[in-house]
């Protein structure tokens, strides 16, 4: 998959560059992802090595995942899911992380069991297996509408677990509170993908049959609305910072949801670079939002005062604030053009009831985007700034991931203006 | 070694960015105008959280945020769809046949209509009146804030003035885009005479002249967005008459708070009396006289509900300016202060004749009945009508102290208003948590109950198509 990027580069430099943009923000994403690592190691590791090498040749194949979705088959995705659980359950000693690897785990398996009974209906409804085969011999009518209509609807559950928007939006939460900030936004884009990608392959030519197509876009535009009302609501309610970055990402699933629902055999994002660099920014988006989070106390009001980052380095707490602000789809933010294609998509297809839901969840998310970085910057009381630094490898990963999405800024805008 | 670190004082951060942000907002772009009221919350924010009072203070200017939200809103759908411009647009069917007749336009959509562009037009238009009208206090949920003085301490009374300039700021420079919509004009219109009457009646029940001259800020605003809702003079003329108004107020408020220097010396002070209710008056006559007399024929309602606090404010503004007593023995020969003062009076004394004259020149007209019958609110404020105020009274026993009267009555329909506004928002508030409350209880967070959230919902699936 490429992107185009004209400008004023020149052809060969534009198409190289095009070429490289959704391959660029994973490498992003693991350079980020090790130098958190690297900061956040334990002091008591007997083999540190040991667990850096596991976790590095884990993230390698899901940065992979991210930048080629078109990889993502149905069994790869289920296998993408079983190694982001494996990667958030390989130390037994992180209790919350093992505990989330259980949750997402326990979901996961009966979610594929109902979806793989869906795909096994269907088979046997319309005698293929191939999604773009289905389509004509059910549009035959030869088989009961009961069937494949639960079939169909069973097929896609793998796919709206996997997306994390309400009523699953639970794990998105659960996952950046419990697991460690390098592995999270990881294991998170990499689910979300895998869901994404799992229900385009599943409606793949669905519009040879149109009732089956009528029949997507109701369920569809149901769980939307669900995960973008819902995560709207929940996002105020949330206690703890990580958990409200969690939300945000649940959002990005209702946001895919929501293209498909006015488009289902339409990739989302499509002009955008896709669901590749979707995912990258989302990767590199929670991967600041997530960082910053750890930061920022859980309860304290605006009117205390500032964080440590926030008080010792305020311009890496915002450079942490702008990634925050990209995955809530704040303007100026290459965040805002994602949320601004999924408006289009929908107003084009004319689904307004689905757009206000849209809209309804920019406003929740930007309006506490706003107000958390308000409170991290909190307020000056007078007393000198604590002695001890944030990590140097810290405030590099969060100006690496500020600086990935300011270049993906650019490359989204200069392509509109182009 | 470390580099030197550059520590902006909070107070000079907070300035440049309202400074910043009031500029943005005289730019025609909705990004420009949305970027400006952002930076303007964010000078508040800045001043209130350096203050001791930090907790009241954020409190307080927390719904700044809201207007900025609802015009990047607007901006963000004009962003994504880039054809909503156009959706209001008059669309010419043909040619005009001369140059005395001109083309004839097709009318405009009502919003209701099934395209969802037309909605989302509607709403865009909507998102720029509110973001225009909350800092206006022309809305319930901001109403009392001209009651409060800023938070930034040497300057606070004058700082919230600077929130209804704001507001006519976007209503007057987005007029393109939130005039256009059905209905809009209408919402606009009763909201901004429900803000003229409240203001007026506000700053009369204010004992002190500097809380007045706030909500009289917010009067001349709320009547030159008027005179940009019913298109009644050029925006630029609007613009200008309310630049005299409330300039005028501006400048009397900023003198107040330096040594009440617009009211030191009889001559100073009878210039500004003359020059401030000349230019209230050249911005509300155009006013009176289309809402009484438009479409040929007399509209008493509209007249009379504008008429009131015109006459109010302007009786207002000449029996509250009043020489201020001289207690000093001597004045400094380098004070620089009634220079500068007269100044801005005779700039405020011409502004609004100029303006008027302005318009007569553009081709704005107006019958010689209705300009009379609106000169008239104006005019009565000189006599007899003012003598019936009572004088201000300095000291501060007497004024706490001082009986009520028509005074009593303008506080107790402000209050009654705000406190109505007040309990239905908060009643709306109390259902949409009754509401949100059993969906919250749902989730405890055990993985449990996770399991029964995906059979529920698979079980939703089953039932779903079959019940479509």
């Amino acid at each position: 998959m490429t992107f185009a990027l004209p400008g004023r580069l020149g052809p060969w430099a534009a198409d190289q560059l095009s070429g490289l943009v959704p391959l660029l923000l994973p490498l992003a994403a693991l350079a980020a992802a090790g130098l958190i690592r690297r900061a956040h190691a334990r002091a008591g590791e007997t083999q540190p090595w040991l667990d850096a090498a596991v976790v590095a040749l884990t993230l390698v194949p899901l940065a992979v995942v991210v930048a080629w979705p078109a990889l993502l088959l149905p069994a790869r995705a289920a296998l993408a899911a079983g190694l982001s659980v494996a990667l958030l359950a390989h130390d037994p000693r992180d209790l919350p992380q093992t505990e989330v690897a259980l949750k997402i785990m326990w979901v996961l398996a009966a979610a594929f069991a109902l979806s793989w009974t869906g795909d096994a209906l269907l088979a046997i409804a319309s005698g293929s297996a191939r999604a773009r085969e289905q389509w004509p011999a059910l549009a035959l009518a030869l088989d009961p509408y009961a069937l494949w209509s639960s079939a169909l609807s069973l097929s896609l559950m793998a796919g709206l677990v996997l997306l994390g928007g309400a009523p699953f939006h639970f794990w998105p939460g659960d996952l950046f509170h419990g697991a460690r900030a390098h592995v999270a936004p990881f294991v998170a884009a990499t689910l979300q993908l895998a869901g994404a990608a799992w229900l385009l392959r599943h409606l793949d030519g669905i519009t040879a049959f149109n009732e089956a197509a009528a029949l997507v876009r109701s369920l569809l535009t149901l769980a939307a609305a669900a995960a973008l009302a819902g995560g709207a609501a929940t996002l105020g309610y949330q206690s703890r910072p990580e958990r409200r970055v969690g939300a945000l990402v649940s959002l990005q699933g209702g946001l895919v949801l929501a293209s498909l629902a006015a488009a289902p055999s339409r990739e989302p994002f499509a002009d955008h670079g896709g669901l590749a660099l979707w995912a990258g920014h989302l990767l590199l988006a929670s991967m600041g939002a997530t960082l910053l989070s750890r930061f920022l106390p859980a309860a304290a009001g605006p009117e205390e005062r500032a964080s440590v980052l926030f008080r010792r380095h305020p311009w890496s707490g915002a450079a942490g604030g702008y990634a925050l602000l990209s995955l809530a789809g704040a303007p100026g933010t290459p965040g805002m053009y994602l949320w601004l294609d999924v408006a289009r998509t929908l107003a084009l297809n004319r689904r307004p009831g689905l757009l206000f839901g849209v809209t309804l969840a920019w406003l929740a998310a930007f309006g506490v985007a706003a107000f958390e970085i308000r409170r991290a910057f909190g307020a000056p009381d007078g007393t000198p700034p604590p002695s001890r630094a944030v990590p140097r490898s810290l405030r590099v990963a969060l100006w690496t991931s500020c600086s990935s999405l300011v270049v993906l800024l650019w490359a989204w805008h200069s392509r509109r203006s182009g | 070694m470390g580099l030197p670190r550059l520590r902006v004082p909070t107070s000079y951060a907070g300035a440049a960015c309202a400074i910043l942000g009031v500029v943005l907002l005289m730019l025609p772009g909705l990004v420009w105008a949305a970027l400006g009221l952002e930076l303007v919350a964010l000078a508040f924010w800045l001043w209130a959280r350096s203050l001791p009072d930090r907790a009241e203070q954020l409190s307080r200017w927390g719904w700044l945020r809201r207007p900025p939200t609802a015009l990047w809103l607007a901006a963000a759908l004009f962003l994504a769809l880039p054809e909503l411009r156009l959706v209001f647009a008059p669309v010419a069917t043909g040619p005009s046949g001369g140059p005395f007749s001109p083309p004839t336009f097709v009318p405009t959509p009502l919003p209701l209509a099934r395209d969802p562009m037309l909605f989302l037009r509607t709403v865009a238009s909507l998102a720029v009146l509110w973001a225009g009208l909350e800092p206006m206090a022309a809305l319930p949920l901001s109403r009392p804030f001209p009651d409060l003085t800023g938070p930034a301490r040497p300057v606070g009374p004058w700082l919230t003035a600077i929130l209804p300039v704001t507001g006519f700021l976007v209503l007057w420079r987005q007029a393109a885009v939130w005039t256009a919509a059905p209905l809009t004009r209408e919402i606009a219109g009763l909201a901004l005479m429900i803000a003229i009457v409240l203001s007026a009646l506000r700053a009369y029940s204010r004992r002190s002249l500097t809380a007045t001259l706030r909500w009289l800020v917010v009067y001349d605003s709320a009547l030159a967005s008027l005179l940009v809702a019913r298109d009644v003079v050029h925006g630029e003329i609007a613009a200008l008459l309310w630049l005299g108004s409330a300039g005028g107020r501006l400048i009397a408020l900023a003198a107040e708070l330096r040594g009440q220097a617009a009211r030191r010396g009889a001559n100073l002070t009878r210039l500004w009396r003359l020059a401030g209710w000349l230019a209230g008056s050249s911005l509300a006559w155009p006013l009176l006289a289309d809402a009484g007399f438009s479409e040929h024929r007399f509209h008493p309602v509209e007249f009379f509900v504008l008429a009131a606090p015109v006459l109010l404010a302007s009786a207002l503004w000449l029996n509250r300016v009043v020489e201020a007593p001289e207690r000093r023995s001597m004045v400094r020969r380098e004070d620089r202060v009634p220079r500068v003062s007269r100044l801005g009076a005779v700039a405020t004394l011409l502004a609004g004749p100029a303006s008027l004259a302005w318009a007569r020149s553009q081709g704005w007209s107006v019958t010689s009945t209705a300009g009379l019958v609106a000169a008239i609110p104006a005019l009565l404020a000189w006599w007899p009508l003012r003598r019936l105020l009572p004088a201000p009274e300095t000291r501060q026993a007497a004024r706490e102290n001082a009986a009520g009267g028509p005074r009593d009555f303008a506080l107790s329909t402000f209050r009654a208003v705000t406190v109505i506004e007040r309990q239905g928002a908060a009643a709306i508030a109390t259902v949409a948590r009754a509401l949100g409350a059993p969906a919250r209880d749902l989730h405890s967070g055990d993985a449990q109950e996770y399991l029964l959230f995906l059979v529920g919902v698979a079980v939703l699936a089953l039932l779903l198509p079959l019940l479509r």
